[in-house]
């Protein structure tokens, strides 16, 4: 007579555990997985739960109050060159006014009212696409200051140099500084792959004519930008 | 002279700490190139010697808190990945966290043919680059003997924030009460006092790593006595 097979009393309960503990272990994985997903997407939004994504929008909002000011500045400083220009106008006619009347037909005798008529002529201007990172539109404290910036003429030359003329008084600086943000925003300009520049110049006290000049293609050189700027050293 | 006066004098004649909290420039210094770096982090340059102790660390990870393959680790300091090399092939995911990009840059060079790593920045002391309730496991190890002790129950915070409920945590740093924790002491002893560098080496007691864990919340909290004279803490963040 053949035994019957053997078979363990517990046989089916053990494979219902094993069953359950291989789906317990596939269960524990999965949730596993799940986490480290998580993880990777909380990271994939950067910074924003951050103390350090706090700072850096409070930089970027100081960036832009500063940015406010200065373009408030230059509103002003603009305003002021006006009302200036007009005082030197009325001026002029005044004192063609106080004249005897039969010199007022003498050849010579119109008042030029430009601020420059005395000096040198200054440099032409020409058409540019810039871009000032350190405004020059605010009250000079310091001995020396530093301009940054990017530009290029819209004639598409290249810039080969750069420099600022504050009442007559050069200050070469440094062109052909990379902005990768500017070519990749304004497309890549052949002739001027490094855009950016920074001069340094002195800021002595008192109120000056400023012009920041490029020299285009080696040759001439033209007015990106002029105003008035005032240095007021602190006390 | 009222006592508001002194003490608005007292905490404007007080001295800067010096470069021992700017843990972020020390160690970017410290990770310029790989040798510097492994010399750094490890004591030295081979990679024989670096998966050699790092199996050690395993070794003892696995005694103290236990690894599973369906573990997400996350590592506190993880320099060049000494640990995380290894550790990435008996885990799900590993995650190494340091304060120098300079560091990690040499990692991701060591673990580009891991896909199941993952390399974080911190930019600060803590965590607060990581979600909470998110890791099984989180370490720190070889890293508290350069942090100031605030710093080390900063990270204890941090990681039972991030553990999931249940997950474990492991700390470790050299005592003074082993051969080798007073060897480390006395070459740390050895510098003249204006020339100890901002990294160098303090020491832990078993008592201030258990303060820690407690304070944080951990709970089976025990301290190990490691086979390389190191002290180390493990706890479980409570389910």
């Amino acid at each position: 007579m053949d035994e019957p097979p053997a078979v363990s009393p517990n046989g089916d309960a053990d494979r219902r555990v094993a069953a359950l503990q291989a789906e317990l272990d596939s269960v524990r994985r999965r949730e596993a997985e799940y986490r480290a997903k998580m993880i990777h997407e909380f990271l994939d939004r950067g910074e924003r739960n951050t103390y350090l994504h706090v700072l850096r929008e409070e930089r970027t909002a100081l960036i832009k109050r500063e940015q406010e000011a200065s373009a408030d500045l230059e509103i002003l400083t603009r305003k002021i060159e006006s009302a200036e220009a007009r005082v030197l106008a009325l001026e002029a006619e005044l004192a063609l006014a106080r004249r005897p009347w039969w010199r007022r037909f003498l050849p010579g005798a119109a008042v030029d009212p430009s601020p420059q008529a005395a000096g040198k002529d200054p440099v032409p201007g020409a058409p540019f696409t810039y871009y000032l990172h350190t405004s020059p539109f605010r009250v000079y404290r310091d001995a020396v200051f530093t301009l940054r910036g990017w530009a290029w003429p819209e004639d598409g030359r290249a810039v080969t140099g750069v420099r600022v003329d504050l009442d007559g008084r050069l200050f070469v600086g440094r062109c052909g500084i990379e902005e990768p943000e500017v070519v990749a925003r304004y497309a890549p300009q052949p002739q001027n792959p490094s855009p950016g520049f920074e001069i340094t110049f002195e800021t002595p006290p008192g109120r000056h004519s400023f012009s920041l000049e490029a020299q285009l293609a080696g040759s001439e050189w033209r007015s990106v930008m002029r105003t008035s700027i005032w240095c007021e050293p602190h006390s | 002279m009222s006592d508001g006066d002194a003490q608005l004098r007292w905490r404007t004649s007080r001295s800067p700490l010096g470069d021992r909290s700017a843990y972020k420039k020390v160690w970017e210094l410290q990770a310029q190139d790989m040798d510097v770096a492994s010399l750094a982090v490890a004591g030295h340059t081979d990679e024989a010697t670096l998966e050699l102790t790092a199996r050690g660390t395993i070794d003892i990870l696995r005694s103290t808190v236990g690894l599973s393959p369906d573990d997400v680790i996350l590592e506190i300091g993880c320099g060049i990945a000494r640990v995380g090399l290894p550790l990435s092939r008996e885990c799900l995911h590993w995650f190494g966290a340091d304060i120098a990009s300079g560091m990690l840059r040499h990692a991701a060079a060591r673990l580009r043919d891991r896909p199941n790593t993952t390399l974080v920045e911190l930019s600060t002391v803590g965590l607060q680059e990581f979600p909470a309730d998110s890791f099984d496991l989180v370490y720190c190890t070889i890293v508290f003997m350069h942090l100031l002790e605030w710093d080390r129950y900063r990270y204890v915070e941090e990681a039972f924030r991030v553990l999931r409920p249940g997950g474990r945590c492991y700390f470790d740093n050299f005592p003074l009460d082993t051969e080798t924790g007073w060897k480390i002491f006395m070459e740390s002893y050895s510098y003249p006092v204006d020339r100890r560098p901002a990294h160098i080496s303090m020491s832990s007691s078993r008592e201030e790593l258990g303060s820690y864990l407690s304070r944080a919340g951990f709970a089976d909290i025990r301290l190990h006595n490691l086979p390389n004279e190191l002290i180390a803490v493990s706890g479980r963040k409570p389910e």
